[in-house]
């Protein structure tokens, strides 16, 4: 999965900045990106989502 | 400053961030020295390109409010997955943490450390930001911001070569424990563990309820120890005293012939027949240390006492009449002119970590603290620890077993000495007595070979929380303020020990010698109890 986040993270960057036009896709695709770390993030800390330390 | 001004700063902070965390992590770390990043680690490097990323949309888009927002977002949420990975390895030992180590703070520090510089720096730049505008057509890039996205776009590639060898294609995403990166297809592990169910929980292994008598289940024949001999109760009355809380635990000390009880926060020496306060303190738990609620309570040396809450924090008191009030201010809530706080703390466990405790004995003979553990739902382990007087720091740990040659057997195979819930404990001739409010079971545990050497039913007694020795008698106090007393029975293997420290194999714990009583110095009332102990006849 980080995989796939990597290549749409590269797309993003090509957008902005060879089709600078694509503004709204390139916006898409970086939210998404943003969605798929904080996901990807949680589900490998499902366990314990936050620091495991003393409150 | 002038907007180009911001740009190019803008510019050099999206290379800086490419070059010096990402860009070594992938090409010197990744592809030279063969690391390859954990699961978190993999989504805190994507952040930190995301960041980055946010920043090339400002330099070609101007500064719009939805790329300042999320970048702010993701420095904020970065800062939360350095904290969580750091939070699994912040309390190791020194030096000790997960992979690299680079200029003396591991990797996942590092991730912590550069998110917080990330959000720093967004909020210099929008300080420094003038009032205008964003332009509304993509802005023509300046020499050095073509750079940046050159460079950044060179870091994603290898990041995409990396994550294909070390992650694999979806559905495969990074590991817990990932194997080193290699070139070499044959040496790739592509793994889906990730996805395998798991409980969802917040504070995971650190949820842990606190500890408590209620609903324990209290028959003896139920327990793991089967056919156990029965110690019936002597004597029952229900304790009349003027306290603040229910009662935690109970000492006693023949060497004055005093009772040592505790409440949550209270503190209170009582006479020797627990029938009149002769001083007590409450003591402020939350002053510095949090000490909890007071689980356990003992005598120490004439004078000092101590008292643990369940969260093994504890504080040392000096009995003075003469205290100065205005001074103990900070540490009591009342009472105090009658108590100095000698020292206040933490006893530090590694066996018996994660787990709470109810007890809390001294051993005058060994001058040795101890605590036992109350098992939890995600821990389960009777843990017996022993802390030197001297400096309250851990100098044994050991999980008591059956002693071969006490007849003791488990009830089942899938039983275990871990059911016990040990609420309160003594030390006497060299046995460590434990009261189990889970089966109403007392343990007798060798402290010098580390066995169960015995263990007694008592049906009846209500909800037990402390335990303690007076004479021939154990004294058993109950959350409800009841008192059970159960005449204690012959243990030939006990070792007494004499005022010089010397023992006596063979002795029964109450071998009471009046000669011994002015050893003591206790009264001729108490030779009996003072006999077995040493160093002003302590008993808890």
């Amino acid at each position: 999965m980080e995989f796939l986040n990597f290549v749409l993270i590269f797309i993003t960057a090509y957008l902005i900045f060879r089709k600078p036009d694509k503004e709204r896709l390139a916006f898409r695709l970086l939210v998404l990106s943003v969605l798929l770390m904080v996901g990807l993030f949680s589900m490998a800390t499902r366990t314990g989502l936050l620091p495991g330390v003393n409150y | 400053m002038t907007r180009n001004g911001i740009y190019s700063i803008l510019a050099l902070a999206v290379l800086l961030l490419s070059i010096v965390p990402v860009g070594m992590a992938v090409f010197l770390l990744g592809f030279i020295n063969g690391d390859s990043p954990c699961v978190m680690c993999w989504e805190q490097r994507t952040g930190m390109v995301l960041v980055a990323l946010t920043g090339l949309f400002v330099l070609r888009y101007g500064p719009r409010p939805k790329y300042l927002g999320l970048s702010v977002l993701l420095g904020a949420w970065g800062v939360f997955m350095g904290l969580r990975h750091t939070g699994m390895h912040a309390a190791r030992d020194v030096g000790q943490g997960f992979s690299l180590e680079i200029l003396g703070a591991h990797t996942y520090t590092w991730a912590l450390f550069i998110f917080w510089v990330c959000t720093v720096t967004m909020g210099v730049l929008l300080m420094l930001l003038r009032e205008g505008e964003p332009p509304t057509e993509p802005r023509t890039l300046r020499p050095i911001e073509s750079l940046a996205f050159g460079v950044f776009l060179i870091v994603a590639a290898g990041n995409i070569v990396q994550a294909f060898a070390s992650t694999g294609p979806p559905p495969y995403m990074g590991q817990s424990d990932p194997v080193r990166f290699s070139f070499q297809p044959k040496h790739w592990v592509w793994s889906t563990e990730e996805w395998s169910p798991a409980p969802v929980s917040l504070r995971g292994r650190w949820a842990i309820e606190k500890p408590g008598v209620d609903g324990l289940p209290a028959d003896p024949a139920s327990g793991p120890l089967a056919n156990l001999p029965v110690l019936p109760i002597r004597e029952q009355r229900l304790l009349v005293l003027p306290l603040r809380g229910t009662i935690t635990d109970l000492a006693y000390e023949p060497a004055t012939n005093r009772f040592l009880v505790t409440t949550q926060a209270g503190v209170y020496i009582t006479d020797g027949s627990l029938g009149r306060v002769a001083k007590y303190t409450i003591v402020d738990p939350g002053y510095s240390i949090d000490l909890g609620q007071f689980a356990g309570a003992t005598f120490l040396e004439r004078k000092i006492v101590m008292a643990v809450g369940e969260n093994k924090s504890y504080v040392v008191l000096r009995e003075n009449d003469r205290a100065d009030a205005d001074k103990n201010f900070r540490f009591f809530l009342e009472s105090a002119d009658r108590f100095d706080e000698v020292s206040r703390s933490r006893l530090g466990t590694v066996r018996a970590r994660m787990m709470y405790t109810m007890s809390l004995a001294f051993d005058p003979a060994t001058r040795s603290v101890y605590t036992l553990t109350v098992p939890n739902a995600k821990v389960k382990r009777l843990v017996v620890s022993r802390f030197d007087r001297r400096d309250l720091t851990l100098s044994e740990e050991f999980m008591p077993a059956l002693a071969p040659d006490s007849g003791l057997r488990l009830s089942g195979d899938k039983r275990s000495l871990d059911e016990y819930y040990v609420t309160g404990a003594t030390v006497d001739a060299g046995r460590l007595y434990a009261i189990s409010a889970a089966f109403n079971t007392l343990l007798t545990i060798d402290l010098a070979t580390h066995n169960l050497v015995a263990a007694h039913a008592i049906p009846g007694l209500d909800r037990p929380v402390g335990l303690t020795i007076k004479g021939d008698d154990f004294y058993i106090v109950g959350e409800g303020g009841g008192l059970a007393v159960v005449a204690r029975p012959v243990d030939p293997g006990s070792v007494a020990t004499d005022v010089a420290g010397e023992q006596t194999a063979g002795a029964k714990a109450e071998g009471a010698k009046p000669e011994d009583a002015k050893k003591t110095g206790a009264k001729p009332a108490d030779a009996k109890a003072a006999t077995p102990g040493p160093v002003g006849g302590v008993r808890k």
